[in-house]
């Protein structure tokens, strides 16, 4: 059994797989980079989602992942001329490292303590990449050179986002993914049952932090100007978290769909109520919290639309 | 009585909370191959005595020497995986996730899926919960939570298995079904098997070898017939007469 | 007697808080910073003065969120923002009726009162002793709604109030800026009264009651959720009045909730969770080492926000009861 839903799942990405293919030459440069964003947006939720929604440590930081990728590309393609794709690599690679500096003493952290936690790690790095000027430029910023981009960094993104959601798949039908919930329900009682706790958290929580710094890094590329406001801005994270909790948080298609819905709608917003879609977003986490906490994809199960848990 | 074969050597333990002793030198030895019972009053350290046992919580001195290996010290994790399984005293089932993953979660790594998932199905049809197997943890009865947290415990076919009061709000029928099942683990499959219990039935009629605890401490050992006689543990449960 | 884990957590928290305080020098001696001549003596003196009288401030908004938590186990992330949000009304007071900004406090102080009770009612009551990330979610919502309102009136301009900004002459050297006596006077007179309050007052004594055991409470004919819409309102009122003080020393705008929400959380992390006390000790501490990083350190001003969260991590890790809390379970 499940051999059919498998197969069913991956044509279904197959299908998107080729739509997202072959739309960018038939759009204009504006729908391509809000395609771009949806996808990015798309990374940086499931891999929110990994942490907080499977492992149950919700992180209230994780833009800082985003904006160490983004670092990464801004310094090495500026001060040090690198093509700009193995910049990528480097950008993950030290998120990773990061992620294992942090992760190992802040995961000792229980629910809320772990989520300020994390949002004062962000900030720190925010400080950080602000003072520490011979690396980062300071407060002023990074500009990158101007190159005709918006196709290489559409496909790299529809790569990264790949990864993510074959990952984020592989996660949450595997016994790995299982062992996270666990974790999630009663970490004690898992210990007690044979899962090496320190070990797992720090495992996802690794593998929750590598994606966005890939993502981060494209989209400095893309926007060609990066500074510590914009890179480590606490709205990100809000973004990754609303949107994966909207959809369904510890499910791989709930991040996906609140993304694509969510996204879109402040998209067309933004641009009409600059404040106003703020102050909407702020009101709707509260309702998101307070009236459906398991998202849409909550709702379908109760609807008997989808089945309960995620191996069956 | 033959001297039986030990699984579990324990020697000494103690555990203090601030001024609070709850296992103020405890020395007992559980035979290998048998079903064994701890009783003692409330609050004689039963429970923390598992959870020492189990690397839940961390011994102040003492130790515990399993096949040899002394156990004080390390994680939870690495006791289980050395082949040492329990239940809780109020059952901590994974609320959010089905009897199913609830099965999985506590196979070891090391098999492939498919006998893990093989395994599960036969321990779900063993304690007849295969028809909730997509049901979420949290929506089952108590007593079902029991049964689930029991079959969880033999996931990974331990050869020593601790259950903390599973007589506890569980029916006649479920009970007996219970001990049926604990009964045909070790006659048959050769497991050790320690039981914490307040139900005297279940003590009596099911254990060959009882430890009674009062104050964190071991007041006597024995048959269950000899237990009941013994003065010191009368004293412990009622008083001075 | 008392468990080993207890006495080693002991023994690292103090060796962490002597840390905490000898760092500053340590980096000021090593960038030159430090000269150890009379002058500087006398300004190190009056930093740490003014940390002091900061401190007092500190601690009142942080005796409002420690309230908050041990009455309900809640963490308000939007504590902050209330604070910020008193601000504003203090200056709205200020700069369209002309009202002195202590004398606005008894206007303000009953309108948060009123805004806590109904964040309560509509909001937390319903989620109080579930699952505890949701209450954190909400309130974090709810920051960040009062932040994009406050912005949408206000825009993202510092705003001042211009009040009492001389400086009062302890010696030749050494002086304190007059706002922030009237602060720390008022902060410690409002802390006080609260303290009086809960010790002596009967309703005081039933939030008591609630924060020790809420089932038991409930039992005695105590009704948990007015104690918890009260509380509420009084750690709105307590954020507003420390909004009100801050208001006359700094310049704020809509986005320093934050930082207070952090140096609160910091505070009450290191006096011990839900301990009124400790609270208000935490808060001279975190100020006093905020205002040694600023003076000593190079770039201090931006390394004060790591201070905080460095606080808050090293002590839950090290101890999470901080200084004086109950003991975890």
């Amino acid at each position: 059994m499940g051999q059919k839903e498998h197969l069913r799942n991956f044509g279904m990405l197959a299908i998107l797989i080729i739509i997202l293919c072959a739309l960018p030459s038939n759009i204009n440069l504006y729908l391509r980079s809000v395609i771009m964003f949806t996808m990015m947006y798309v990374v940086l939720s499931l891999s929110w989602n990994i942490i907080s929604g499977y492992t149950g440590y919700v992180s209230f930081g994780h833009v800082m992942f985003y904006g160490i990728g983004a670092y990464a590309t801004g310094i090495l393609v500026v001060d040090y001329g690198w093509h700009w794709i193995p910049t990528l690599f480097v950008g993950v690679f030290v998120s990773f490292v990061v992620s294992l500096i942090i992760g190992f003493p802040v995961l000792r952290l229980k629910g809320p303590y772990f989520a300020i936690a994390m949002l004062g790690a962000a900030e720190g790095t925010r400080v950080v990449a602000t003072v520490w000027e011979d690396l980062t430029h300071g407060g002023e910023g990074i500009g990158l050179p101007n190159v005709e981009n918006s196709f290489e960094t559409y496909f790299a993104m529809l790569v990264v986002m790949l990864a993510t959601i074959v990952v984020s798949y592989w996660v949450g039908h595997s016994r790995f993914g299982i062992r996270l919930n666990a974790i999630r329900e009663d970490e004690i009682a898992a210990e007690s049952l044979g899962i090496n706790t320190t070990f797992y958290k720090l495992f996802a929580f690794a593998l929750s932090a590598i994606f966005p710094a890939a993502a981060g890094g494209i989209q400095a590329y893309k926007v060609l100007y990066i500074d510590p406001e914009t890179e480590f801005f606490i709205l990100v994270t809000i973004y990754m978290k609303l949107f994966a909790m909207f959809g369904g948080k510890g499910t791989v298609i709930g991040p996906i769909l609140g993304t694509f819905i969510l996204y879109i709608v402040q998209e067309i917003t933004w641009v009409k109520f600059p404040t106003a879609h703020l102050i909407a977003f702020g009101v709707f986490i509260v309702l998101v919290a307070r009236f459906m906490p398991r998202g849409l994809m909550g709702f379908a199960i109760d609807k008997g639309w989808a089945r309960k848990g995620m191996v069956h | 009585m033959a001297e039986a074969e030990i699984a579990l050597d324990i020697q000494n333990l103690k555990k203090y909370f601030g001024g609070i002793k709850a296992v103020d030198g405890c020395t007992f030895q559980v035979p290998k191959g048998q079903i064994s019972g701890l009783i003692g009053p409330n609050g004689s350290g039963k429970t923390t005595t598992f959870n020492l046992l189990t690397g839940v919580l961390e011994a102040d001195s003492g130790d515990v020497f399993y096949n040899g290996e002394n156990i004080v010290g390390l994680r939870p994790y690495e006791i289980f995986n050395r082949g040492i399984s329990r239940t809780f005293q109020i059952t901590r089932i994974y609320r959010e996730m089905t009897v199913f993953e609830n099965m999985l979660s506590a196979s070891s790594m090391k098999i492939p899926v498919r006998e893990a998932r093989e395994r599960a199905e036969q321990l779900m049809e063993f304690v007849t919960l295969t028809k909730l197997r997509g049901e979420y943890g949290g929506n089952l009865s108590y007593g079902q939570q029991k049964l689930l947290e029991f079959a969880r415990a033999l996931m990974t076919d331990p050869d020593l298995i601790l259950l903390d009061e599973p007589a506890a709000g569980v029916n006649r029928t479920l009970l007996n079904n219970l001990l049926e099942h604990i009964h045909h683990l070790q006659e048959d499959q050769g497991k050790t098997v320690l039981i914490v219990e307040h139900d005297m039935n279940v003590i009596m009629n099911h254990c060959e070898k009882v430890f009674v605890l009062d104050y964190g401490v071991k007041i006597a050992e024995g048959l269950p017939e000899d237990i009941q006689k013994n003065e010191d543990v009368i004293e412990a449960y009622f008083g001075h007469r | 007697m008392q468990e080993k884990a207890e006495i080693r957590s002991k023994y690292w928290l103090a060796v962490f808080l002597v840390a905490a305080y000898t760092i500053p020098f340590g980096v000021g001696i090593y960038t030159d910073n430090v000269f150890f001549d009379l002058q500087w003596l006398a300004d190190l003196t009056t930093v740490i003065l003014n940390g002091i009288m900061q401190g007092g401030v500190y601690a009142m908004f942080a005796v409002g969120l420690t309230l908050i938590f041990g009455v309900m186990r809640i963490i308000n992330v939007a504590h902050g923002e209330l604070v910020m949000l008193g601000a504003y009304l203090t200056w709205m007071f200020f700069f369209y009726v002309g009202v002195d900004p202590l004398l606005a406090l008894f206007i303000t102080l009953p309108i948060a009162f009123c805004i806590g009770l109904l964040i309560q009612k509509l909001l937390l009551n319903a989620v109080v002793g579930g699952p505890e990330l949701t209450p954190l979610l909400i309130t974090f919502g709810l920051g960040l709604t009062i932040i994009h309102i406050v912005e949408a009136i206000f825009t993202t301009d510092y705003r001042t109030i211009p009040y009492a900004p001389d400086a009062f002459q302890l010696t030749e050297t050494i002086a304190v800026s007059r706002s922030k006596i009237i602060s720390f006077v008022m902060a410690a007179f409002i802390s006080i009264s609260v303290f009086v309050f809960l010790k002596l007052h009967r309703l005081g004594k039933a939030i008591r009651a609630t924060a020790q055991n809420a089932d038991v409470a409930m039992v005695c004919g105590i009704n948990i959720f007015h104690i918890y819409m009260i509380t509420s309102g009084l750690a709105a009122a307590l954020a507003v009045a420390g909004g009100a003080l801050v208001s006359i020393q700094f310049g704020f705008n809509p986005e320093t909730g934050v930082l207070y929400t952090l140096q609160a959380f910091a505070i009450i992390v290191l006096g011990g969770r839900g301990h009124y006390i400790g609270a208000l000790i935490g808060g001279v501490m975190l100020a006093v080492i905020e205002s040694l990083i600023s003076f000593m350190i190079p770039n201090g001003t931006a390394m004060v926000e790591i201070a905080s969260y460095g606080m808050m991590v090293f002590v839950l890790l090290i101890r999470p009861r901080g200084l004086m809390g109950p003991k975890e379970n």
